[in-house]
């Protein structure tokens, strides 16, 4: 084990290297951790939003606005990051830390009550008068509230709806389904007569995401039962919603739905509807502009409909969801904030974004606006099943209790678990978890 | 001059060395303890409350985690999930590891250069590695479906095949640890046992069973040490390969303990199960190392 | 350890290539990293019509990764340098000095690297949040270390100890302090030594995923294995990208493994043997 023959001047030279390098790094660090400085001059107050998709982004053209019409306030916006997942992580992360660095931030409906109960926003109930929240939707001003109090305002607004192939049902003399039997005997009937083996019948959500929780959300309501009960357990009736995972796995299984749904998204299901691949679709409003796009291959042959119930004459609502803007706790300009919020979602801004194409807005009014029914026809059908929608369940625990429930509903419809099973385990871990945590 | 003659001399300047060796220690010392021990006791302290922190929530729970775990069907398969992608893992590793050492030390040259592409998979981050099978799993365009004839199978979507891919994908990133730790050892091994076996007429068998491995068994066994650890802990390359999916068929403990921690936000739930890995870890280490030294093996 | 040079015989060439084939899952993300985005979806063919950069301009024009290389580099060489100093120091300490419950004291500092990082995540996310360290690089640093000086004092004291301490005495007898011994006879043999801890120091701190995932939130701190498991994908996943990201994210530890072999080898050997 001879040692390799010492390195000329190793010590000396190695040490005075690694001097340079250790402060050379820590430059780098400090330049890396400051965070930005407040600019004296003008207020500036900083906007965190997901990027609006569609054709055009209609944020730096708002802001500009509000701008012009409030000298002495400047506007910066920052993009928060793709997935919802990851803003929720990096809002989290920020809020609890305490110093967040921005003012007025966007935020997904269901985390509305949650960040209202960890303290980390503002609590709007004095600036917001009833009137201005009547003009919303009841659901989405419902989503913005907790224990009777409003702590954001509604910004945009999304519903589960029915989308199904209006001339194969056409062809065949059928009206959009009422009940999910009806729909089996339709897609049926139609794959028979169409003879195209590429033909899906029923598409949904039903990766292990919060899509999923919404898809079985929405099977539980077009079974008269529901999530949450009135005593907060969850699953009040687990033989009824056994069944209808049961009945989501059947879906699969006698081929109604093609095996991928088990990892389809909104995305993977838009496409291949969109390709004009299957007769129904289960997804939110922003597919039709897509579907209603020059060169698409299933342009004019779209209709939307209530989802379908599991009882013929009983109703079944789709899911409402969408986004609410708001305030830090600890801003440190909250009238200036507050301002900015009303201004986003008021009606000539939400008119704004609605004509982008990209988001619907919340404010009831607008569905009925001639100028955006004529560039988007199904806006006031649209509006009705909004109207007849339903919201997740609103409370702090929303998000423990979906990625709670993901896995488990996840395993009953890949089959490694029974669907009796994974209730069970789903209630005996939402159980340990809430066990006595106030609303 | 000292007093008390030699004898106390010598104890004196023991006790200086003794005292000087605690001051270089020290510093280390502290950073450990408060790197490395300190979070080791909070973990335990926290396993036993009930914590959430976005919440406020802070109690003092005693062993409730513990006893939710031991019905938690959840836990039990993820225990589960980790021991059969250890034992499979670490058997495979040694297997071909051994071989692949074999083969290098039979190499009359470019055993270096072999070694490098070796190493190269060692090298890179776990992540990287996942999104590299991530991809060569892809059913329509990955490499390994095409490689089997075009068929297109859903490995990391279908809950028979993912932690099988999973394993694979282990076994690729590790084993040139089992190799190059093997590879050295053979080097030492000298040339003219193997010529003697050669004369006395023994098969290429013979020779690795009575020579090869019982010279290789030392190493053999810190490497299976070492990897079974290692395997434990295993985290970065199932969370970004799988998540832990489809339906939790590969969701280690170490997963699932993440899961708790950050996004059920459980932070005393998530807090027992890292303390259970840590017992796991800790009692494989030890058997081990008991093992080791009944067999006077250790140093 | 030679056996350098191009291989003779048919058996070895055979050897040299089934390795080569050892490694074609990373040869595969290098060529899918150059194929263009039309062709990617589309198996057979195996190779290309041409071969393109258009996705190392894509992820090399976002800020994001290139941000996340410096990230990564400063953390990994300031915990490699945090973690040497205080190793150095505790190594020779426990190496050469009679310190009381030495013996237990290295086999709890070997048991420190058998920690499971899961376990101390916990705790140490909530000390982050106490210091404020969230999104900071001092936050990885801090957690880097934790895992890396355990491995540092343990690689370090097995190779002080086969330095013969007869050296030292020597050179105190010819009137050498024993800093100026451990300066000029002690240092330069234990150069390899040094080299081979920096080395896996360094590696391990690159390819660190759960602490810098857990606490990092933004561009300012994310390490390159976390920004490549977070890689944006609008609707379908940019296959093109990300394997393109991956071999960015590779580079460094793969040159430094290959080039600096020797020492990685003696490194892991001399953890191994002295278990």
């Amino acid at each position: 084990m001879t040692p390799s023959p010492p390195p000329r001047g190793r010590g000396k030279g190695e040490a005075a290297v690694r001097v340079v390098l250790l402060l050379a790094a820590c430059l780098a660090a400090l330049i890396g951790c400051s965070k930005g400085s407040d600019t004296k001059g003008p207020l500036t107050i900083v906007l965190k939003h997901a990027k609006i998709l569609g054709p055009v982004d209609p944020i730096p053209a708002l802001l500009a606005e509000f701008e012009s019409a409030h000298p002495g306030i400047r506007v910066k916006a920052e993009v928060l990051p793709w997935t919802s997942d990851e803003q929720r992580q990096f809002l989290v992360i920020n809020l609890e830390g305490g110093q967040p660095g921005f003012d007025l931030m966007m935020l997904d409906c269901i985390w509305v009550p949650e960040f209202a109960r960890a303290g980390w926003i503002l609590d709007l109930t004095a600036g917001v008068t009833q009137d201005e929240l009547a003009a919303h939707f009841p659901s989405a001003a419902q989503a913005g509230t907790y224990r009777g109090r409003t702590w954001a305002l509604p910004w945009f607004m999304n519903v589960g709806l029915l989308y199904y192939r209006s001339d194969l049902l056409g062809r065949y003399g059928f009206k959009p389904p009422e009940t999910y039997v009806a729909m089996l005997e339709q897609i049926r009937v139609i794959r028979a007569g169409e003879k195209s083996r590429k033909l899906e019948g029923y598409l949904w959500q039903g990766k292990q995401y919060e899509g999923l929780v919404v898809n079985v959300l929405e099977g539980l309501w077009a079974d008269g039962t529901t999530l949450v009960g009135e005593d907060g357990r969850i699953f009040p009736d687990p033989e009824r919603a056994e069944q209808v995972l049961r009945f989501m796995r059947m879906l699969i299984d006698t081929g109604a739905s093609p095996g991928w749904v088990t990892a389809g998204d909104e995305e993977v299901t838009r496409r291949a509807f969109g390709n004009g691949e299957a007769i129904f679709l289960r997804s939110w409003p922003y597919a039709v502009d897509m579907f209603e796009k020059p060169g698409s291959p299933v342009r004019g042959k779209v209709g939307l409909a209530p989802l379908p119930s599991h009882e013929a004459g009983r109703r079944a609502p789709g899911s409402t969801g969408g986004a609410h803007l708001a305030i830090t706790r600890h801003t440190r300009h909250p009238a200036e904030a507050l301002e900015l919020a009303r201004f986003l979602t008021s009606a000539p801004a939400q008119r704004a974004m609605t004509a982008s194409g990209a988001t619907k807005p919340t404010r009831m009014a607008l569905y009925h606006d001639a100028e955006l029914v004529r560039a988007s026809p199904n806006l006031p059908r649209i509006h009705d099943l909004t109207l007849a929608g339903r919201s997740r369940p609103v409370t702090p625990y929303y998000v423990m209790i979906s990625t709670t429930l993901q896995p488990e509903l996840s395993a009953a419809l890949v089959k490694v678990k029974t669907p009796a099973r994974s209730v069970a385990d789903a209630r005996r871990r939402l159980d340990f978890f809430l066990r006595d945590l106030q609303e | 001059m000292s007093r008390g003659g030699p004898a106390a001399t010598v104890i004196r300047s023991q006790r200086r060395a003794s005292v000087q060796g605690l001051l270089l220690v020290t510093p280390a010392l502290f950073a450990l303890g408060a790197l490395t021990l300190y979070p080791t006791l909070w973990v335990g302290w926290l396993s036993l409350q009930r914590r959430i922190p976005i919440f406020g929530v802070e109690r003092f729970e005693g062993l409730g985690n513990f006893f939710f775990l031991a019905t938690d069907p959840r836990f039990w398969k993820a225990a589960q999930v980790t021991l059969v992608f250890t034992a499979a893992s670490v058997a495979l590793e040694l297997v071909g590891g051994v071989l692949v050492a074999l083969a290098l030390r039979g190499q009359r040259a470019g055993a270096r250069v072999g070694l490098s592409f070796l190493l190269l998979a060692w090298a890179l981050p776990s992540v990287v590695t996942a999104k590299l099978f991530e991809w060569l799993y892809n059913p329509a365009a990955g490499l390994v479906n095409f490689l089997l004839g075009g068929i297109a199978l859903n490995w990391l979507g279908d809950p028979r095949l993912a932690l099988p891919g999973l394993i694979l994908a282990d076994v690729w990133r590790t084993l040139p640890f089992v190799t190059v730790l093997c590879y050295a050892r053979l080097l030492a091994i000298p040339v003219e046992l193997y010529e003697a076996a050669q004369m006395d007429g023994a098969g290429a068998v013979a020779t690795f069973t009575r020579i090869t491995l019982p010279l290789l068994r030392r190493i053999l066994l810190i490497a299976v040490l070492f990897r079974t650890l290692d395997a434990l802990r295993s985290f970065d390359l199932m969370f970004v390969l799988t998540g832990g999916g489809p339906a939790g068929t590969t969701e280690t403990l170490t997963v699932y303990a993440y899961r708790s921690l950050f996004q059920a936000v459980q932070l005393g739930l998530g807090s027992a199960v890292g303390v259970v890995v840590f017992a796991l870890v800790m009692l494989v280490a030890w058997g081990y190392l008991r093992a080791l030294r009944h067999e006077g093996l250790a140093a | 350890m030679g056996r350098a040079g191009l291989p003779r015989s048919l058996r070895d060439w055979a050897v040299l290539l089934a390795l080569l084939a050892y490694a074609t899952p990373f040869f595969w993300q290098l060529l899918t990293s150059l194929k263009p985005e039309a062709e990617l979806m589309v198996l057979p063919p195996l190779f290309p019509s041409r071969l393109t950069w258009e996705h190392y301009r894509v992820v090399l024009g976002q800020s994001v990764m290139l941000r996340a290389l410096v990230n990564s580099l400063g953390v990994g060489v300031i915990t490699t340098v945090l973690a040497l100093g205080l190793g150095i120091f505790g190594a020779y300490g426990i190496a050469r000095y009679p310190i009381p419950g030495k013996a237990l004291l290295l086999l709890l500092i070997v048991g420190g690297t058998a920690f499971p990082q899961i376990a101390t995540v916990s705790p140490l996310y909530l000390l982050m949040r106490a210091l404020s360290l969230r999104d900071t690089w001092l936050a990885l640093i801090l957690a880097n270390t934790s895992f890396a000086l355990p491995l540092v004092i343990w690689l370090l004291t097995g190779f002080l100890q086969e330095i013969p301490v007869g050296l030292e005495e020597a050179a105190s007898v010819d009137g050498a302090s024993r800093p100026r011994a451990f300066r000029w006879i002690v240092l330069p043999l234990l150069a390899p030594g040094l080299a081979s801890a920096s080395l896996l120091t360094f590696l391990f701190s690159w390819n660190e995923f759960l602490f810098a995932y857990t606490f990092t939130a933004t561009e300012a701190s994310r390490t390159v294995p976390v920004a490549l498991a977070l890689f944006p994908g609008v609707f379908e996943v940019p296959w093109g990208d990300i394997a393109a990201a991956s071999i960015l994210a590779s580079i460094p530890p793969v040159a430094l493994v290959v080039g600096l072999q020797r020492y990685l080898v003696r490194g892991l050997l001399s953890g191994a043997l002295r278990e």
